[in-house]
């Protein structure tokens, strides 16, 4: 067993530098197939950064009136803090923190910090700011906030101010997001049937071999194991190439495009996931080289 | 070792399925360690009769029998087991066209499961023999038509086969070379070699003086011991 094994992988090694050729036609098309899984993959990575990034900037803000006790906001927040599996974090901001977090942020800009001085008086609200842990959970807090106990304290909700730009931010990422899995699934059926129909090509120059093979008694699994093997050998170089490729494109792009995705950085992405990647990749190469060698080799199986 | 059963072979034209007959109710038998030659003109359905007989083509009537087993009706595996205890020599070589002449020589007994050192010591001497060492590293396609089918017999024989069928081994060979062939199949059968010798090289057989069976047609037309070539 031990030895035939050793033929069948001498045999495959021996294919993949004889068909240099045909081998390099079918490495290309298969780089093809492994770049667009790839693609699709950091795909996924930079939507879900992006969507992350969109409801992290959801938050419920809470502004009590100015006439309000600091007792009675701590007292609101304390029982925020029931909802335990829902909110994140609660903060309270006074009017004081208010003013200076404004100051602090506009402290270039003197047009606001004069506009502030000619108001003459802090105009800020006392506020609570609250994170929930998915933005699902921020009805149930609205709710709580706006039952009539509350009302006369509190002066608005911006919860409600900020979700028609939040769910249309969220409704164009889901589409953008649909439409480009649906393309890269298209883009990756007709690789797959290229590729396929490349391996199909190539057995189909040794169909006169294989049947040489079979008239002098080997067996099918020893002849379908080189070819098989050789079909390893293309997938694991066309990912090898592939990786390469977006290792390079990132190393000198991938500065650049993190202002374009809001700071979502594509190589520590691709380095962070480079081994669930590479088994994605070597997977889908794999499968695919096997699957194909075996439909192209049963036609000439046949004894 | 060998019973051929009332075997009929008819082919259809592939452009209007016309029925194409190659072989009609051919019946013998042949003994182990025999020399037998099949004669006949071109057409006359010797290769179709080599085809059948190691199950590259199913017959359309009659039996096939190698050692008990009917041919027609064995398992894949089980007729990979008898292809491994023939040596065929094809009439239109068969060699792998990707592979050295060395390579060639030592596929079968790769797949028998040799070691290297019996394969390197047995392609070595199959190679002296037909005088191919010195190409060992060369592909087939650079070997000239008579080198190619020395090549052929090398393979056929490099096992040392129950049974050797040669499909017109010397068709590409000059005298000295063809009567240098025909002696070692000679000499292999003396050792207990079944052979089979299809031609229709009138030199060959009646210097060989062995049994002879005639094809016609398609028919088997004469059967006889120490037959002539007669047509």
């Amino acid at each position: 067993m031990f030895i035939s094994l050793k033929r069948v992988f001498k045999f495959a090694w021996q294919g993949f530098l004889r068909n240099r050729v045909l081998g390099l036609e079918v490495m290309f098309i298969m780089a093809i197939a492994v770049f667009l899984i790839t693609s699709l993959f950091l795909f996924q990575g930079i939507s879900d950064f992006l969507i992350k990034e969109v409801q992290e900037k959801v938050d419920v803000s809470v502004y009590f009136k100015e006439t309000v006790r600091e007792e009675e906001i701590l007292s609101v927040e304390r029982n925020l803090y029931k909802f335990s599996n829902e909110i994140e974090s609660v903060e309270y901001i006074s009017r004081e923190k208010a003013l200076e977090n404004f100051i602090e942020k506009h402290k270039d800009e003197p047009i606001y910090l004069e506009a502030l001085q000619e108001i003459g008086y802090n105009p800020f609200l006392p506020s609570l700011n609250i994170k929930a842990r998915d933005p699902s959970y921020y009805a149930p807090i609205s709710n709580y906030l706006n039952q009539d106990s509350l009302q006369g304290i509190i002066e608005r909700v911006s919860f409600f101010q900020n979700k028609k730009v939040i769910d249309k931010l969220s409704s164009i990422t889901a589409n953008v997001k649909t439409v480009v899995i649906s393309l890269s699934l298209i883009l990756g059926l007709l690789a797959v049937l290229i590729t396929f129909n490349t391996i199909k090509l190539t057995i189909f120059t040794s169909k006169e071999e294989i049947s040489t093979m079979q008239l002098v008694g080997a067996s099918n699994w020893f002849i379908r194991g080189p070819f098989v093997i050789q079909g390893i050998f293309y997938g694991i170089i066309s990912v090898l190439a592939v990786n390469l490729l977006f290792l390079i494109a990132f190393a000198f792009f991938s500065y650049r495009l993190e202002t374009f995705f809001l700071g979502f950085n594509l190589l520590n992405y691709f380095q962070m996931n480079f081994l669930s990647l590479l088994w994605i990749q070597i997977a889908f190469a794999g499968i695919l080289a096997i699957f194909s060698t075996l439909l192209a080799l049963h036609k000439y199986l046949k004894v | 070792m060998i019973s051929f059963q009332n075997v009929s072979k008819i082919y259809y034209s592939s452009v209007n399925s016309y029925p194409i007959t190659a072989l009609k109710d051919v019946s013998f038998i042949v003994e182990p360690k025999e020399f037998v030659s099949i004669v006949g003109r071109s057409g006359a359905g010797k290769t179709t009769l080599v085809k059948l007989l190691i199950g590259e083509e199913r017959i359309t009537e009659g039996e096939i029998f190698f050692r008990n087993k009917n041919i027609a009706r064995i398992k894949s595996n089980e007729l990979q087991k008898i292809r491994k205890k023939i040596g065929v020599v094809y009439q239109d070589y068969r060699l792998l066209f990707s592979k050295t002449v060395y390579e060639n020589v030592s596929y079968i007994l790769e797949v028998m499961g040799f070691s290297d050192q019996d394969i390197a010591r047995d392609v070595s001497r199959i190679l002296g023999i037909v005088r191919l060492r010195e190409r060992a590293k060369n592909f087939p396609e650079e070997l000239s038509g008579g080198e190619q089918q020395r090549l052929v017999i090398a393979r056929a024989l490099v096992h040392q086969p129950e049974i050797v069928i040669a499909d017109e081994p010397t068709g590409n060979l000059d005298p000295y070379n063809t009567f240098e062939i025909i002696n070692l199949f000679k000499k292999i059968n003396e050792s207990g070699t079944t052979v089979i010798l299809a031609t229709h090289d009138k030199r060959i057989i009646d210097g060989l003086a062995k049994r002879v069976i005639t094809l016609e047609a398609g028919r088997l037309i004469r059967d006889e011991q120490g037959g002539k070539f007669i047509l």
